[in-house]
């Protein structure tokens, strides 16, 4: 079994596709960390113009962005649904100012779980499509499944071998995540920051915000559970796109329909959010990070349980789907 | 010598067609099989069926006395194939492609994967990427891949595909050696009837789904047709006729059928008693080919 998933490891690198990874992660990356770099200083030098011969501190740029806030509500234009999620980021600040937590200066810290939080429903499915998608496709178009079928290895085994290489080059892809946003980050802003204290937890209760659950942790453990949410995630994405790989024969239409699904769901979250079955669907429960900020519920009954739940039925039945089809079918190529 | 593959009344449907219908044969310890059919008469279903690549809808295959139903993993370690063109990993080189299967099976040294790529005659280029290898030497790592297990039976679907004259060659030498020195069985499927007749020992003719005949390529090609080359074929053909009620007919000024060989020189005697002068008299011996359009000329994909 050992040998048999170090096979499949060695092609996945044969086929150099971490390599491809790392420099999409490395290009974004660093485009990102420049540009929230850019932003930083020229919120800075408005504020400083803005308050003529006061010095740069966060606590008045805070509360300067506070009063902006209120301004906002207070303007007809803004509709109702807006200002509760507005009056929500007015008190979340007004926290932060009052238990001293500073939420402005960018760190690596802060900007590698923010790289997570932006790539959880789009771009780290799409990386861990590129490792999943061909993983059962391709040895049908090139034909090799006929050797891997042909010898003293009953099916299962093959198949739990790729699905175990998928599961460990997934979690060095969250590594790597973690490695090259935190190293390119580092390079813009020169601090870690690990050891600021953050709050989470906030709790959303009938139109005003609750801060009673609210626990105080340092960035590196909640970029910690930042980054499980992202491995769970993935590992769901990753059990889904094999799936899809075990069922099509081809590489191309496993990528078209994992790629169609999860833009087209999107979409469906975004315009049918009534329609209750869109809760449902795997795509409508990727943000799990977004709980964690506690106002945030994309559609009526969700929660960081509830999408947990749907996802791992999602993972555990693509699973199973891949395993019957698999062991039965007959190899035709 | 004992039995390396009992096929038992095998049926394949595909999409409720019935594309393989009843079929049975055997391959003892040492013998080459040659499986002959036009396209779609069900070769490549059948020997998919024995690799386990799929599975027969009734009937039972045996390898070395392992079903490949019930106990597959003992049956599969005694088989190696090369089915429809060699399947390689374009990305890596000969000898990963080679480790990576080995690693498949148990006990495969070092020593035993060199021993295969020099049967094979690749050890110049076995570490080179399989993306620039050429046809032949795709599917002469195709071969070892086949063999690197040191299978009992070597199951081979159009092996000499993409191979030149001297490439067929070698891989004929090469086939008849494994035979010869480590006993191994091998089936063949061709449409090249050169080849099986070349290499086989039996053959099995199918079509649409049923063999049409079971026998030994050297008893097949014996039964054979007399021609005579006359002055007066006319006049031989009624004698013959006449006193052996031989059924004869004419073709391009030769007297030709099928005739007891026992009673050529009675013949001859006879012709040549009744002043027809006698050029040549010979043994035109089937070829295989001839045979293979016979038996399925009748048969048309319905």
């Amino acid at each position: 079994m050992v040998s048999l998933i170090q096979n499949e490891i060695t092609k996945i690198f044969l086929k150099k596709k971490m390599i491809l990874i790392a420099i999409l992660l490395i290009v974004l990356v660093g485009l990102f960390a420049y540009g929230e770099k850019y932003a930083y200083d020229k919120t800075i030098s408005k504020f400083e113009s803005s308050v003529s011969g006061a010095s740069y501190d966060w606590k008045s740029l805070v509360n300067q962005q506070i009063e902006q806030l209120k301004g906002r509500v207070d303007s007809p234009y803004i509709p109702e649904s807006a200002i509760q999620s507005i009056n929500i980021q007015i008190e979340q600040l007004e926290y932060f100012v009052s238990h001293d937590l500073n939420p402005i200066t960018p760190s690596t810290a802060r900007f590698t779980v923010e790289f997570m939080e932006q790539s959880i429903i789009l771009f780290l499915p799409l990386l861990i499509i590129i490792l999943a998608a061909d993983l059962i496709s391709s040895e049908f178009s090139n034909r090799t499944i006929k050797l891997l079928l042909t010898r003293a290895v009953p099916r299962w085994k093959v198949l739990l071998s790729k699905y175990l290489a998928l599961v460990m080059m997934t979690t060095m892809v969250i590594l790597l995540i973690g490695i090259i946003s935190g190293g390119v980050s580092r390079l813009f802003f020169g601090v870690w920051g690990f050891d600021e204290p953050i709050a989470t937890g906030f709790k959303y209760i009938g139109g005003t915000l609750n801060s009673d659950s609210v626990i105080r942790i340092t960035r590196l453990e909640y970029m910690f559970l930042v980054y499980a949410l992202g491995w769970f995630v993935s590992i769901a994405i990753a059990s889904i796109t094999f799936m899809i790989s075990a069922l099509v024969r081809s590489t191309a239409t496993a990528i078209g329909i994992i790629m169609a699904s999860l833009i087209g769901g999107q979409f469906l979250q975004f315009f049918l959010s009534d329609w209750g079955i869109v809760k449902y669907f795997f795509v409508s429960n990727l943000n799990l990070i977004k709980y964690l900020t506690g106002s945030f519920q994309p559609i009526e009954g969700m929660s960081l349980v509830f999408s947990v739940l749907v996802l791992s039925v999602w993972s555990v039945v693509s699973l199973v789907i891949s395993f019957f089809v698999f062991s039965k079918q007959d190899v035709l190529v | 010598m004992s039995r390396v593959l009992k096929v038992n009344n095998v049926t394949k449907y595909i999409e409720k067609k019935e594309i393989i219908k009843g079929i049975s044969f055997n391959i003892e310890e040492g013998e080459i099989l040659g499986f002959l059919g036009p396209n779609g008469a069900g070769k490549s279903t059948t020997l998919r069926m024995i690799v386990g690549l799929s599975k027969p809808s009734s009937g039972t295959i045996e390898i070395c006395g392992a079903s490949i139903s019930t106990q597959y993993i003992k049956a599969m370690e005694n088989v190696g194939c090369l089915i429809e063109g060699p399947d390689l990993y374009n990305f890596a080189t000969g000898m990963k492609n080679l480790e990576m299967l080995s690693a498949m099976s148990k006990n495969i040294s070092k020593e035993d994967i060199l021993e295969v790529v020099r049967l094979v005659g690749l050890e110049n280029r076995i570490n080179d990427k399989v993306s620039t290898y050429s046809m032949g030497m795709r599917q002469r790592l195709g071969l070892a891949q086949a063999l690197i297990h040191k299978p009992k039976l070597l199951i081979l679907d159009e092996p000499t595909n993409g191979f030149d004259p001297q490439g067929i060659f070698e891989f004929r030498e090469i086939i008849k050696d494994l035979v010869r020195h480590k006993n191994i069985s091998v089936l063949i499927s061709s449409h090249l009837i050169s080849e099986i007749q070349l290499m086989c020992d039996k053959v099995s003719i199918i079509n649409d789904g049923l063999i049409i005949k079971n026998a030994k390529v050297s008893d097949l090609l014996s039964s054979g047709t007399i021609y005579w080359v006359l002055d007066d074929p006319l006049k031989g053909q009624t004698l013959l006729k006449e006193k052996y009620k031989a059924d004869l007919k004419i073709e391009n000024n030769e007297l030709m059928g099928n005739i007891d060989l026992e009673k050529i020189e009675e013949m001859n005697k006879y012709l040549i008693d009744e002043g027809i002068k006698l050029k040549y008299v010979g043994i035109k011996s089937l070829t295989l080919e001839e045979l293979f359009l016979n038996l399925t000329e009748h048969h048309h994909i319905t």
